[in-house]
């Protein structure tokens, strides 16, 4: 006897034949077949590409906050209308909670605050609407993730002095001045002119927003022109990594303190660091998986059935074939064999075309819209098993049904 | 003594009323001989012939292909034997119609794991046996019904079998194409290969040396004769 081994392999090389010829005879059909299984597959890889680039970008940003700053504002963490409603009902945090923490936190080596406000920016015939304007210590490019590209900063001075002067994003620069240099220019902010001292450097784009359209004056000059009575956002930066826990109890003491918060009320603000973000974004994310997960599944589920369907059509079509090859010596597993590849081939094929429409729609989603995306070769490998496995689970009951069959009757069907 | 039937019955059931296809038939063929199994309609021929081409069992008596007892095995056992034992000549050829006559040719190659290599010399000996070896590229309905019958011959060749068993091989031919399929028939009994004939047809079983005539699932009676020359 020859080796069996050359044997199964000829009959899986076979059977994909039979699957692929199949296949060509029938194109209408196998387009019809496959279409739940590619729209399932290319989903699966669209989404997870998305998601992915998504997740890359956010941990990409929330991680340049630095591990040792976190943010202070009156609202925390709002998951609902009523929630949004009871924090407009707190105090405001003020410049004089910042210089408490200052003064009382030891573990806190730096701490800064801003506030912000929608605003137009005018220079000469030039007139931008909607600019992200804010005010803030002259601590806040240290502490935040903008830098200053050229010019300078503004200073403690500046802020003590409430000078008109502004630092502005690299947008603003480009749709103001369209080329030339800003530097020591007056541009317009609402009512007040100010004369620009910095340009920042490039962000790029976050989910979509701009994130280089800002104009930034110092704390003292935007509270002149904004009001006294200004909603503030701390930046505090703890002494190191191992003494965040530390910075924040202190922080949190300070305020409930000055906030006169009750022994058994929750906090009366938020305190947010780069860790509880991410946590926060990964319990969005996940949600967003489980979704994912289902409606592939619904797709997958039915281009599933839609191959056991065809895939019994197949088997009363043959059923003098199968006669035929049982008289010549077919043993039950042979038929079982051959119907099974020929389910997984034709998944197998929808799977292939899914990942490719996928890629590509990753691709097209990533280039023109403002949500990224990175294509993973696990979850390349993963459409292709999950096509595979839908193959074989729905391919199944018909195979066992071709190889059930009795030959005597199979050779007399017509 | 290469098929030996004893007293083997075939019952079926139909509602209350129990059918007997087959009674008490025992039949002796040496290897080498030729014969014919002969019958109208509704004899039994058709359930003899699947009873000893192992395509079924018999609800009673025993069966012994080759000295082997047929019938108590199962499914897979029986798939074996078909394939090492015996090659099928159909009525309707039975070839498969998206394949050319060689893969036809190889199929029952194919289910014993014969080599690629190997397959494909026995497929083309077997097709050059049946004098088709400039066909075996064609697919069968690119053939003639006497072309398409010879590919079946070569198929049932191809494992080299102890039996060729042949259901009405001239059924669905003319008479012109059925002389020559039963020449061949009778040419390849010369070479050494029993050979089993099943058909309505007096001209058919006058090729064999020797008929059985069946009549309501039982053996009438039994001729011997010379058989017509090729």
């Amino acid at each position: 006897m020859p080796p069996k081994f050359s044997g199964v392999l000829h009959e899986l090389l076979e059977g994909m034949l039979i699957a692929f010829r199949a296949i060509r005879a029938n194109k209408l059909r196998s387009f019809l077949t496959l279409i739940g299984v590619v729209i399932g597959v290319a989903t699966v890889i669209a989404v997870v590409s998305v998601i992915n680039g998504m997740n890359n970008y956010v941990s990409n940003k929330i991680n340049s906050m630095g591990s040792s700053t976190f943010i202070v504002d009156r609202f925390g963490l709002i998951t609902s209308e009523d929630d949004y409603f009871k924090a407009l009902r707190r105090k405001k945090l003020t410049l004089k909670d910042l210089d408490a923490i200052k003064r009382y936190c030891s573990d806190c080596i730096d701490a800064g605050a801003h506030a912000e406000m929608q605003v137009k920016v005018k220079y000469g015939s030039q007139y931008l609407e909607d600019v992200w304007g804010f005010g803030a210590t002259a601590n806040f490019i240290e502490i935040s993730d903008i830098d200053v590209a050229s010019g300078r900063g503004f200073t403690d001075d500046d802020d003590r002095h409430r000078r008109a002067v502004c630092v502005i994003g690299p947008d603003i620069a480009e749709n103001l001045f369209h080329g030339k240099d800003p530097l020591d220019k007056d541009i317009k902010v609402d009512h007040y002119y100010l004369r620009v001292i910095g340009v920042g450097t490039k962000r790029g784009s976050f989910l979509g927003q701009n994130q280089d359209y800002w104009v930034a004056m110092p704390f003292r000059t935007f509270s002149k022109y904004y009001g006294k009575r200004l909603d503030l956002t701390l930046h505090i930066r703890a002494a190191s990594v191992s003494t965040m826990e530390e910075a924040q109890d202190q922080v949190r003491l300070i305020l409930r303190n000055r906030r006169g918060d009750k022994y058994k009320d929750p906090d009366s603000f938020g305190i947010f660091t780069a860790a509880s973000l991410m946590e926060l974004y990964n319990n969005f994310t996940s949600t967003a998986w489980i979704v994912l997960i289902g409606v592939s599944s619904i797709s997958l589920v039915v281009g599933g059935i839609v191959i056991m369907n065809i895939m019994l059509v197949s088997v009363t079509e043959r059923t003098r074939e199968i006669g035929i090859r049982k008289a010549i010596g077919a043993r039950r597993k042979d038929i079982l064999w051959q119907f099974l590849v020929e389910s997984v081939s034709l998944s197998a094929l929808g799977g292939i075309i899914g990942i490719l429409l996928g890629v590509g729609m990753a691709l097209i989603i990533g280039k023109f819209s403002p949500l990224p995306a990175a294509i993973e070769a696990w979850a390349v490998i993963a459409g292709l098993l999950i096509a595979s496995s839908v193959g074989i689970f729905f391919g199944l009951f018909p195979a066992v049904r071709a190889a059930r069959l009795d030959p005597v009757e199979c050779l007399r069907y017509e | 003594m290469l098929i030996d039937t004893r007293n083997i019955w075939k019952t079926y059931q139909m509602g209350s009323e129990s059918i007997h296809a087959l009674r008490d038939v025992t039949i002796q063929i040496e290897r080498g001989e030729y014969v014919a199994i002969m019958g109208p309609s509704g004899s039994g021929k058709s359930t003899l012939m699947n009873l000893i081409g192992c395509l079924d069992t018999p609800s009673q008596g025993e069966y012994y292909l080759n000295g082997k007892l047929v019938s108590a095995m199962n499914d897979d056992e029986l798939a074996h034997i078909r394939n090492k034992e015996i090659g099928f000549v159909f009525q309707t050829f039975n070839l498969l119609p998206r394949a050319t006559a060689l893969h036809n040719v190889e199929l029952p190659l194919i289910y014993n794991g014969t080599p690629s290599a190997e397959r494909i010399r026995r497929a083309r000996a077997a097709l050059d046996m049946v004098g088709l070896s400039d066909r075996i590229g064609h697919k069968p309905n690119e053939l003639s019904g006497g072309q398409r019958q010879k590919v079946a011959i070569a198929r049932a060749l191809a494992n080299n079998p102890s039996l060729i068993l042949a259901d009405e091989p001239t059924g669905n031919l003319d008479s012109k194409s059925g002389a020559d399929i039963m020449s061949l028939l009778t040419e390849l009994n010369r070479a050494g290969n029993t050979i089993l004939v099943v058909t309505h047809e007096r001209e058919v079983a006058h090729y064999t040396n020797r008929i059985i005539y069946l009549r309501d699932g039982k053996i009438e009676k039994e001729e011997r004769q010379v058989g017509l020359k090729a």
